[in-house]
């Protein structure tokens, strides 16, 4: 797969370092991403202070985030907001 | 959830209220086979809009097979999702709770397309970065980049070097990695957990990472 490896980039460098605490496991991020999401919709970034494994779990895990995000955008559309009204949502997927 | 009304004589009738999911799909009869076919249509959407997100991963196929992939993982999931319906506590929205299902394995799905056929090397070394916008950047990005060279190379073991590489400098999906080795989600997410404990310890250590920094870099 790799002809063209990766190498150190910043943002390799911040995956690499990201803090990983509170501790999560992928299974338990499933088990309260719909929670996370919902959260995340009513109070923003608030939202990883409020559960701050799944905020460590988020930043951690690019495939849990991935899927949190689409979750973040149906989510999102059931309650009729656009994506351009989804910035605050977005800052409980930040690191 | 489900309330019991007796207007109809004296043989109380379940009557399960329209937004009650868990009551319309628990209880047998017309009602629950139009809730499954709703239910199946929200997957649906929700799969074909997590492949949509994912479409440079599936360029190279054709409509037809594209929609394969979808109906697949809404049919997976609504047999996952079914298999946990017991499980709802209502801390989010019924639909919200259902759609992450048909997320999950859509994307499962569109990954393990993409890398059909593509050999995963473990590799034991990481280069450091090589460039940088400006020559102050370069040099204080290009110490930091060593440093965690060697930090890589030093404070992890040959499992977590590995793990570490492939998943977050080489971005190879954690879930595929898992298939190939034969691991879990959570046990490769467990290994670069710890990975990453080891590393900033001893980024912290050498003075690369003030103690108290809590997430790295920003994107």
């Amino acid at each position: 797969m790799t002809e063209q490896r990766h190498h150190l980039t910043p943002d390799v460098i911040r995956r690499l370092t990201v803090d990983p605490h509170p501790w999560l496991s992928c299974d338990d991020c499933f088990r309260l991403v719909d929670q996370y999401v919902e959260l995340a919709l009513d109070e923003g970034a608030l939202a990883g202070e409020q559960m701050p494994a799944m905020r460590a779990h988020l930043a951690g895990c690019a495939a849990c985030r991935e899927e949190a995000q689409t979750l973040l955008a149906l989510a999102a559309a059931d309650r009729g907001l656009a994506a351009h009204e989804l910035e605050d949502a977005e800052r409980a997927f930040s690191s | 959830m489900t309330a019991i009304s007796r207007s109809a004589g004296s043989h109380p009738a379940p009557v399960v209220e329209p937004d009650d999911w868990v009551a319309r799909l628990s209880t047998p009869g017309p009602g629950r086979d139009a809730a499954l076919r709703e239910l199946h249509g929200l997957l649906l959407r929700a799969a074909r809009y997590q492949v949509s997100r994912m479409k440079a991963l599936v360029s190279t196929l054709g409509a037809e097979r594209i929609d394969e992939i979808v109906n697949q993982s809404a049919d997976e999931a609504m047999v996952a999702l079914l298999g946990k319906l017991s499980t709802f506590e209502g801390r989010s929205r019924f639909t919200t709770w259902a759609y992450k299902f048909a997320v999950l394995h859509a994307a499962v799905e569109v990954r393990r397309h993409a890398w059909v056929g593509r050999e995963i090397p473990l590799e034991q070394s990481a280069e450091p970065w090589s460039s940088g916008p400006t020559p102050a950047e370069y040099s204080e990005a290009a110490a930091l980049s060593a440093a965690i060279t060697t930090a890589i190379d030093t404070a992890l073991t040959t499992h977590q070097r590995q793990i570490v590489i492939a998943i977050l400098i080489d971005d190879v999906p954690i879930d595929i990695l898992a298939e190939r080795l034969g691991s879990s989600r959570n046990a490769l997410y467990k290994t670069l957990h710890d990975a990453r404990d080891a590393l900033r310890a001893q980024l912290i250590a050498t003075g690369h990472l003030p103690p108290a920094q809590s997430t790295g870099w920003s994107r």
